[in-house]
């Protein structure tokens, strides 16, 4: 069901994804990320096309972390923001941050190996069923996706979707 | 450093004058590193910023070739502390120099795929300098052919883009097909009239054609070894 990567360039660490759906409490969630309550970030799966997209956005954070050169205030928000293709902080999170009342969340946890325990906290508190990560794409909205990262018809001539996406993300600082 | 670590188990391809390029496994997906390493014999600061620059500007290369519907190489992530491009590895791909090499060495029936092939190089070329990128290292080596996971047809990508950069002068791309001109030329003996053929598709397709075709006549006059007199 959980989906996870080692990083290959922090050793010891990895990043786990959980899917939810029918998740009722998604205020109550999202309020507690705001007050640093979770120690994950609360993801918009609508946004998301494929796990490789989270990676990418997690792996560029813990970088970020390491040399002290994030430009959000945690971890968790830092990932948010990578996942967006602009660079507006509050702008991406309300993007791919949730939004009281959604009904699915993507949850991301950075931890080391042994701390599983993190994980069944996390798992604990979400009021939802959880899928298999490999389901966000029946969640994604292309059409929105492309709309926001400004992808055009011709563009796909050279990949998919997640291709696009995963190159903005990864090149935004120089564009 | 993170990065530089994690290289020391990777696999290295080629070692260059500018850049080492590695075979890797990243975020579960097979990838190529380029690292731009310190140059010792550099003036530190002007090495980081040479460096950065050069970095940035590859980077920026493929971006733009992308959103034109060129092929070209994901970027993955950068790390701008150790110089390093994670990139998409191509697999299941070979260079467009071995497909011409080993067609010419077959003659199966290949003349009509080898002026297919001049002709989408032709075109792929138009549309990037159309974008007004630089390729800056065109040679045959630097173009790969790939059979498409979408409907089997093969796919031309181009890699390498190291020394590109942004211009929309007709001098810089002409130069650049210049670039192609000798190192296809001097590579793929007797392919004369190929190449003519990929000069004729590019000018066929790209908008600002004649211009670029003028400068590189004007280019090849000018080349090494040549008698400036008249």
């Amino acid at each position: 069901m959980d989906h996870t990567q080692d990083l290959e360039l922090f050793p010891g660490r990895r990043v786990t994804q959980m899917l939810f759906k029918e998740v009722k409490n998604a205020t109550e969630l999202r309020q507690s990320a705001v007050d640093g309550q979770i120690s994950g970030a609360l993801i918009n799966p609508t946004m998301l096309v494929d796990p490789l997209q989270v990676l990418v956005a997690a792996n560029k954070a813990v970088h970020l972390q390491t040399i002290g050169k994030m430009k959000t205030r945690s971890l968790y928000s830092e990932i948010i923001f990578n996942l967006s293709p602009t660079n507006n902080i509050s702008e991406a999170f309300k993007r791919f941050g949730i939004s009281d009342g959604d009904e699915s969340v993507m949850v991301v946890v950075v931890h080391k190996k042994d701390e599983v325990q993190l994980l069944s906290d996390i798992t604990a508190r979400v009021d939802g069923r959880q899928v298999p990560v490999e389901d966000v794409s029946s969640l994604s909205d292309p059409a929105k996706i492309k709309k926001l990262y400004k992808i055009a018809p011709q563009e796909e001539k050279c990949g998919n979707l997640l291709d696009a996406v995963v190159c903005r993300m990864a090149t935004k600082d120089v564009m | 450093m993170a990065a530089l670590d994690f290289l020391k188990t990777a696999e290295l391809l080629k070692q260059g004058a500018e850049a080492r390029v590695y075979r890797a496994e990243f975020l579960g997906k097979p990838t190529i590193v380029k690292e731009r390493f310190p140059k010792r014999y550099r003036h530190p600061t002007l090495d980081e910023k040479l460096t950065h620059r050069r970095t940035t500007q590859e980077v920026r290369s493929i971006l733009r070739c992308r959103r034109a519907g060129i092929r070209a190489p994901v970027v993955y992530f950068v790390d701008y502390t150790s110089h390093c491009i994670f990139l998409e590895e191509i697999v299941g791909s070979s260079t467009v120099r071995d497909h011409i090499a080993s067609s010419q060495q077959s003659d199966s029936g290949t003349e009509q795929n080898l002026q297919q092939l001049a002709e989408r190089v032709g075109q792929i070329l138009a549309k990037m300098h159309d974008e007004d990128v630089i390729h800056g290292d065109l040679t045959t080596s630097n173009m790969l052919l790939r059979r498409s996971q979408k409907d089997g047809e093969s796919e031309l990508v181009l890699i390498d883009f190291g020394l590109s950069y942004i211009s929309a002068l007709p001098e810089d791309k002409g130069v650049d097909l210049y670039v192609l001109e000798k190192a296809f030329l001097s590579t793929h003996p007797n392919t004369e009239e190929l190449f003519e053929k990929l000069l004729k598709s590019y000018a066929a397709s790209s908008k600002k054609s004649s211009a670029v075709i003028k400068k590189l006549d004007e280019v090849r006059l000018r080349g090494r070894k040549r008698s400036m007199v008249g």
